[in-house]
């Protein structure tokens, strides 16, 4: 996935020069014009980075800042500001509100890359088709940590991923395996380590040209918070609090190695396009699912695929943003006439019962059956079935919502 | 707090050179070179002279700033080189730049000039007179004089940079 870079400024100038500064880097830059447009943009795509202007009609950037920070799924990600609003005092009465960095206008294009790199690692284009690495290819981390307890759990964590886990336990052991062996393609680096060393070993990481694109992670107690914030200030590419999280630290890694991760959702048998979410739905995982949803539909069209199912059987339980993301999914199918149709549990059927919206929902009980009646009828409308603990799923075509 | 009037004529005229050639030269990589300060002139209610005549069209950005000190600073370009800044800006050619019709050398200029004021106004922040930015507006035309009202003070600056004349023209509330 490339990482979105989004400027919010009123100047149209300032945003082209911005785009221009990200040309030679495998970015996306998305644009808004003042902060009503920057928090709705920030919402739906959930940039990785924003630069904000100050001085801005309809809503300022100081408004956004806040109205952002204290949005919790939006306070986490990392604004830098771009304003000719400088002076001391404001500086640091915008520094409190939460701000990674503070450029003040005139900038050059070198600083802010530069700045920004420090936030999300920045990846020159590469010349020619670049071969993504999906999430089924192995990868190489490499976890700096003197607490054997937790490699051991990021080890058990991710094994079911095709990942090869390889711990150090000083900076020393850490720059003897990166000189023997082959460049990991992450590097996880315990904060805590004596005598301030993950920030010795991070500038040394990246003064070597094997390593100064490598991902790098801090991984730090989630209370640490002078810490997590002197970490992301000198460039750690992202910050995984203790006690471990490892589903979000499985997203995470995938995110920072730029992971395809489609496979965990979408894939083809046959002449069908299979689209199943998991049992744990998290904000991440819509997400990942939202940003992979019109390129994945796209393919399975051009490729003369005309059904899909979408299947939810795994999922325990029902919420708007995942009610929200299955919406957006018919409608990417209706909208590239690719026919569709659902696969649910009990309880799911249960609950779309009690939403407005969701009430003319029908599924079928299992993928075969789903198939079996697309295949039979040749679906024209949402799946049409009865609910999972019915004897018998009706045609397609009949009972339609 | 101190009052503008206790700010020295040098040090008006060293802040706003400073803003404008620290604009010039990143954005730009071009010097700007102060070729001649006003000072202040108060208004006595008779007719300004108008600070710099061009010939032809010009291009006018101004932005405010208001706080401890408030005021306008107007920059003054003529209608080719405010294309020349926009080229310079955009990275386009000024061919493309006369395409795409007025708008993005509005912009442009505007941008300038909100860097300009900026500059400006956060080095007076720093020595004590906070204020913030107004966003900026354009003017355009060939035959028009920008005037301050009574209790206003003018200053006006005139720079050379690379040959292409540019004034900016700073207007100041006195203090009660």
């Amino acid at each position: 996935m490339r990482y979105k870079v989004l400027t919010v400024d009123d100047s149209k100038t300032v945003r082209i020069i911005v785009r221009k500064a990200f040309k030679p880097f495998d970015c996306e830059i998305l644009e808004a014009a003042n902060g009503v447009e920057g928090l709705a943009m920030a919402s739906k795509e959930r940039p990785d980075i924003v630069l904000l202007d100050i001085t801005m009609p309809v809503m300022d950037g100081v408004e956004m800042l806040t109205k952002i920070k204290s949005d919790p799924e939006l306070k986490g990600i990392p604004i830098i500001m771009l304003t000719a609003e400088g002076g001391r005092d404001n500086v640091l009465k915008i520094a409190k509100i939460g701000v990674r960095d503070y450029i003040v206008k005139p900038f050059k294009e070198e600083l802010l890359i530069e700045k920004v790199g420090r936030v999300i690692d920045l990846k020159p284009i590469t010349e020619g088709p670049m071969k993504s690495k999906s999430i089924l290819d192995p990868c190489s981390i490499l976890v700096i940590e003197d607490k054997q307890t937790i490699v051991n759990q990021i080890q058990e964590g991710l094994k079911h991923t095709p990942w090869k886990i390889n711990s150090a336990t000083t900076t020393g052991e850490a720059i003897d395996y990166c000189s023997r062996n082959a460049t990991p393609d992450l590097i996880m680096i315990s904060l805590s380590l004596p005598d301030e060393a993950a920030f010795t070993l991070f500038r040394l990481l990246r003064a070597s040209v094997k390593t100064k694109y490598t991902p790098i992670f801090g991984l730090v107690v989630k209370t640490e918070l002078l810490t997590q914030q002197q970490a992301q200030q000198v460039g750690f590419s992202s910050i995984v609090t203790k006690p471990l999280d490892i589903s979000e630290l499985e997203s995470k890694i995938a995110k920072a190695m730029n992971l395809d991760t489609s496979r965990r959702y979408f894939h083809t048998e046959g002449d069908f396009l299979m689209f199943k979410l998991p049992e744990n739905c998290t904000q991440l995982v819509v997400n990942e699912v939202m940003n992979y949803l019109k390129p994945k539909v796209s393919e399975a069209v051009d490729s003369g695929i005309s059904k899909a199912v979408i299947d939810l059987k795994d999922i325990k339980s029902l919420n708007m943003t995942l009610i929200k993301l299955l919406f957006q999914s018919m409608q990417t199918c209706r909208e590239l006439a690719l026919q569709f149709v659902l696969v649910g549990n009990d309880n799911i059927v249960a609950e779309c019962k009690g939403f407005e919206d969701t009430r003319n929902w029908t599924f079928f009980p299992s993928v075969e059956d789903a198939k079996t009646s697309m295949t039979k009828v040749g679906a024209s409308a949402p799946g049409a079935a009865t609910p999972a603990s019915a004897a018998a799923p009706q045609p397609a075509a009949a009972g339609v919502a | 707090m101190s009052t503008i009037e206790t700010i020295s004529e040098d040090i008006f005229q060293d802040t706003m050179s400073r803003s404008v050639q620290d604009v010039f030269r990143t954005m730009l990589g071009r010097n700007a070179t102060l070729i001649h300060g006003t000072g202040a002139a108060n208004s006595t209610g008779q007719p300004w002279k108008h600070p710099i005549e061009f010939n032809g069209q010009q291009v006018v950005g101004t932005v405010g700033f208001i706080g401890e000190i408030s005021g306008l600073i107007y920059l003054y370009l003529s209608a080719e080189f405010a294309k020349i800044v926009a080229s310079g800006l955009l990275g386009i050619s000024v061919e493309e730049i006369d395409a795409g019709g007025d708008e993005s050398v509005n912009d442009a200029v505007g941008e300038l000039t909100n860097m300009t004021v900026g500059g400006f106004k956060n080095q007076l922040c720093d020595q004590g007179y906070p204020c913030r930015l107004t966003i900026p507006s354009i003017l355009r035309g060939s035959n028009f004089s920008i005037e301050p009202v009574s209790g206003a003070t003018r200053r006006t600056y005139s720079f050379d940079v690379s040959g292409h004349r540019l004034v900016t023209d700073l207007l100041m509330k006195t203090s009660e």
